[in-house]
């Protein structure tokens, strides 16, 4: 192929979520413009007991694929998630909420956080997520469904609590019904050119498919990127105590939380996605502290109920040094390995999507769209790192793990980060950034750190304004919630086929 | 730690004392002024009438809106203060080859269809041999601006005619002038006097007090250097050290230089690419700025002087010369670019070209004063604290990320041309490149990608107009765009292209909008020498 020849043909290889997701955002996208995308598709990793959480912008990007939400959570028995709880089982913490939405509302041109920073020294007795419009809500079982009254207060968002394996299938069925040429696969291997490139990859030693661009979604495999290109991954380990998870299965709620709960205790976290159909629940430990008979006990404690289909897997958080080498690209876990916490593994597929997209070669040249690709995924990846860091970093649960992972060294943006909220409750502003400046507010002040000052500015605003202003929202708030659906009733009314 | 609760226990007020006025030092006073508790924070600022500030007659950018509404300014009045006109773009003529003119727009090119970004559209037509116009024509702002038409932007989002945004041309002289009056009015204090000697702390290293020719000592807490290129406090007391951009930056001096006002009154800054840098011309209600950026390096003063009053054909003042009228002598500016590799140290914070200095170009230099002020207050220390080096760092921090935005920009004016043979351009165009820019040149060279940053300049489709306007040609474009009829996308092009011309004929005449909205509009009697 001539290296001005556009490309014409792009071999996804992989598994599960990571493939099905590429598979149909690629060939949604490209088809039409005469790019015929492949799927080859390896044995599942998938346990039953997995429940997906998402975060907001996958709502949009389902659109663009034409699946529409209620089909979504119908088939896959999924629900609402309007952020996560975060509770202390020993009682000595209080517990906090990350929601996805707006905290308070800005005060005569002020932010809201510093006036709140300043009136909670001043003795308020209001938490930073009471003046949250979504996690009061979702807290009280409701749905927060925006209008123009909502909009004007701020930003309020969801995810999904999706059964993996149901969602999955769902992805499947809809790239079957695109006509997408499928093959199942055991075992692939490549073909390499002279220059390293890979011309074909060879499915269980047989059949071999050629392609211009080859697309890594096989997971923490890493079968294409890693296991045949040998790109090896830059190691976070030095910044995470998490090594290992269990995955199992709850019961469902009588009544569906729309939020995830993550659950904190002297080993690790336990975190519970409730759906329509049972609980997925995620514990998190470090084998070098407790082993796994130890790590299931503690969950089932965390849960306080027994536990089905537990499976263990290690972690090895790490970013790919090259996430695209070559004409290969991995994307989801082949690119980076994140830890489990904040449940960020479709989000950084779809992340991982978007910009393959917006930056698709248009010939066989594309030296200068892969090193942006690098540059720029990489950075995104780095600011989902550092938010999960924190939550480590400068949490105050007792426990040996606890205490192992506040010693572990910081990322140097991170440290940053700290240290400027640490001094002045401010978020300091990056690039290619997932979390919003209020969600980096929430947990640095769930956590319990408290800022040695307040942006000055704040204190032109004459204090019963602010009285006033907080009172407004705290009503309307109220007023807001008590209009809402229960989550329940929504789901189920969502949900009735036809 | 711990804060200063209000009522009997409060700290005695945070001293902050300016050294030098000017834009820098009375965009600081006003701001602070403005925004932090007049009980909390004494603002003093100490000039001297003897020390000329640069203050050219300056072009700004659309923020400049931001920082006059936080003031509570009166629009028009503020307009009439300081001579000011619109200002929707930039010019700029002869850079990539003598001839050539293409505007940067404070404004969208064309209309992201099916979600693909305008160029790519627009390169898909042109690579398909399809009828289409210049890029240029597909900005409502660049039209405006080349029939020199004005009106504030509509506010209907869906409107053509709210497509893009506007800043102002201003004496910068009656500017800071007419914050200086509105500072005190508001208990700013203005000491008139200059700075000479600096008493530090004996241990740190911080500014105790300052002493003033008269014998006045002046204590503070922090101290904000607008002293302008000599850095009296950061420089030559904290010693930051400086880091210099004259490699990529090659000008070094500028000729200043008003002209009478004459013909229509444009909307835009006009900069023309010369032998040995460039010349600006910004409009004013009462007169034309004009100035020769140039390298030393390239060209002597003299020739620079004489290049400029020729290109001109500005006589002497009073003269008989053809051109506009000279209303004073060719005014000489030497500077460094470059810029301190700390703004902030110790308790010296360095504003405007105290900080560092990147030639007008892009009309920058006010810019950075509104940012640093916004940033200095948000970190600024509580009364009774100290700077917080945390603080400090953020602010640094923020503030390197300004200057190499900046510089980038810059750069890609001078490296993409083609005026072979020309000792200044051919160093430029072939000198090795800052990492960063590289990397989008490339970019965009292979499939027209443009940055599209969430903090600080530029917007994406002001890359997209000096790009192109330099002459970098993409190889490729977003296959997405493809997706679209071709037929279906040489009509839209057509529609497009009717819609901004018809709007545009319909606006008022820039001229006529200043006269009916803040109208000092006839030219005023020559006052000032100051350019």
């Amino acid at each position: 192929m001539s290296a001005n020849a556009p490309l014409s043909r792009v071999v996804v290889v992989g598994r599960d979520a990571d493939l099905w997701l590429s598979v149909n955002a690629l060939s949604g996208a490209l088809t039409c413009v005469g790019v015929q995308v492949v799927a080859v598709e390896l044995p599942t990793r998938l346990k039953a007991s997995l429940v997906s959480a998402t975060l907001p912008p996958l709502e949009a990007f389902h659109t663009k694929l034409g699946l529409k939400e209620s089909t979504l959570l119908r088939v896959t028995a999924g629900s609402f998630s309007f952020g996560q709880n975060v509770v202390d089982l020993s009682g000595n913490v209080p517990n906090f909420f990350h929601a996805w939405g707006a905290y308070g509302a800005p005060i005569e041109g002020s932010a809201f956080f510093p006036c709140w920073l300043k009136a909670r020294r001043l003795g308020l007795n209001r938490s930073f997520q009471h003046f949250c419009l979504t996690a009061i809500a979702s807290q009280n079982g409701r749905m927060l469904l925006p209008d123009e009254a909502t909009a004007a207060l701020g930003r309020t968002d969801y995810g999904y609590h999706l059964h993996t394996m149901a969602y999955v299938a769902y992805l499947k069925s809809i790239a079957v019904s695109l006509g997408i040429r499928l093959y199942e696969a055991q075992h692939v291997g490549v073909e390499r050119r002279d220059d390293g490139s890979i011309s074909a990859v060879s499915i269980d030693g047989s059949v071999s498919l050629e392609g211009d661009l080859f697309v890594d979604a096989s997971g923490e495999d890493a079968v294409l990127i890693g296991r045949s290109l040998g790109v090896a991954s830059d190691d976070w380990r030095p910044h995470f105590k998490v090594d290992r998870v269990m995955s199992a299965s709850a019961p469902a709620f009588t009544s569906i939380p729309p939020f995830a709960e993550i659950r904190t205790a002297r080993a690790g976290w336990t975190a519970l996605h409730p759906s329509q159909a049972a609980t997925g629940v995620v514990h998190a430990f470090s084998s070098g502290l407790v082993n796994d008979v130890a790590a299931l006990e503690s969950a089932t404690a965390a849960c306080g109920v027994k536990l089905a289909d537990a499976s263990f897997h290690s972690v090895n958080p790490g970013v790919r040094a090259q996430i695209w080498e070559g004409n290969c690209v991995a994307l989801g876990g082949s690119a980076c390995v994140f830890d489990p916490i904040f449940d960020v593994e479709i989000h950084s597929l779809q992340l991982g999507l978007v910009h393959l997209l917006a930056l698709f070669p248009v010939s066989a040249r594309f030296t200068a769209e892969r090193a942006e690709y690098n540059r720029i995924m990489r950075s995104y990846y780095e600011r989902i790192r550092d938010f999960q860091c924190a939550f480590y970093a400068l949490s105050p649960v007792e426990g040996n793990f606890w205490e192992k992972a506040r010693g572990l060294s910081l990322p140097a943006a991170l440290a940053h980060k700290i240290a400027t909220f640490r001094a002045r409750g401010e978020i300091a502003p990056m690039e290619d950034e997932t979390f919003l400046p209020e969600s980096w507010q929430a947990i640095f002040t769930g956590l319990g750190v408290v800022p040695d000052s307040w942006s000055p500015a704040t204190d032109r605003i004459p204090s019963n304004r602010v009285d006033e202003e907080f009172r407004r929202i705290l009503e309307f708030i109220k007023k807001k919630v008590l209009e809402q659906p229960t989550h329940d009733k929504y789901l189920e009314s969502l949900c009735r086929p036809g | 730690m711990g804060e200063a609760i209000r009522g009997h226990n409060r700290s005695a007020p945070f001293r902050v004392v300016i050294v030098g006025g000017g834009t820098a030092g009375w965009m600081s006073a006003a701001a602070i002024r403005r925004r932090l508790n007049p009980e909390d924070y004494a603002v003093t600022l100490i000039e001297s009438d003897d020390i000329g500030t640069v203050g050219v007659g300056e072009a700004t950018l659309p923020h400049i809106k931001i920082f006059n509404d936080m003031l509570g300014l009166d629009e028009a009045q503020f307009m009439r203060e300081t001579r000011a006109t619109f200002k929707i773009g930039i010019q700029f003529c002869d850079w990539d080859l003598p001839g050539d003119c293409y505007i940067h727009p404070f404004g969208a090119f064309g209309e992201p269809w099916g979600g693909v970004e305008f160029q790519h559209h627009w390169l898909r037509a042109l690579q398909a041999g399809r009828r289409r116009n210049s890029l240029q024509d597909y900005s409502y702002a660049v039209v405006a601006a080349r029939d020199n038409a004005f009106e504030f932007p509509n506010e209907d989002r869906n409107s053509i005619r709210s497509t893009y945004a506007y800043a102002y041309h201003f004496d910068a002289g009656l500017y800071a002038a007419y914050l200086r009056r509105w500072a005190i009015e508001r208990g700013v204090r203005r000491i008139e006097g200059q700075v000479c000697d600096i008493k530090r702390h004996a241990a740190g290293g911080d500014v105790q007090e300052l002493t003033l020719k008269s014998g006045e000592r002046i204590e503070g807490d922090l101290f904000i250097d607008c002293s302008g290129f000599r850095s009296l406090l950061l420089g030559g007391v904290m010693g930051a050290a400086w880091r210099d951009w004259t490699h990529w930056l090659p000008c070094d001096r500028a000729f200043a230089l008003p002209t009478q006002r004459a013909g229509a009154l444009t909307p835009y800054t006009r900069a023309t690419a010369r032998r040995a840098g460039w010349m600006w011309r910004i409009p004013l209600q009462h007169r034309t700025g004009n100035g020769y950026v140039f390298s030393s390096r390239f060209i002597d003063e003299d020739d620079a002087r004489n290049e400029l009053v020729t290109a001109l054909g500005a006589g002497a003042p009073g003269g008989t010369a053809p051109g506009a009228a000279a209303q004073a002598e060719p005014r000489l500016l030497r500077f460094s670019p470059g810029r301190r590799e700390q703004a902030w140290r110790g308790n010296c914070v360095a504003i405007g070209l105290a900080s560092g200095f990147l030639e007008p170009l892009e009309s920058t230099s006010i810019y950075l004063i509104q940012a640093a002020v916004t940033d200095l207050i948000n970190l600024m220390p509580k009364p009774g604290a100290v700077a917080d080096p945390r603080l400090m760092n953020e602010f640094n921090r923020l503030n390197d990320m300004q200057y190499e935005r900046i510089r980038d920009f810059l750069v890609l004016h001078y490296m993409a041309n083609r005026r072979v043979g020309e000792p200044l351009w051919d160093y430029v165009r072939s000198m090795p490149l800052p990492d960063s820019l590289a990397h989008k040149l490339a970019l965009f060279r292979a499939r027209a990608s443009l940055p599209n940053y969430q903090y600080g300049l530029f917007a994406r489709d002001s890359w997209l107009s000096v790009l192109m306007g330099q002459g970098i040609r993409p190889q490729g474009y977003d296959r997405l765009a493809d997706a679209f009829p071709m037929d279906t996308l040489e009509e839209r092009l057509a529609e497009l292209r009717n819609r901004i011309q018809t709007n545009v004929n319909a606006m008022t005449s820039h001229g006529e909008f200043i006269a009916n909205f803040c109208g000092a509009a006839e030219a005023m009697p020559a006052e000032e020498v100051a350019v």
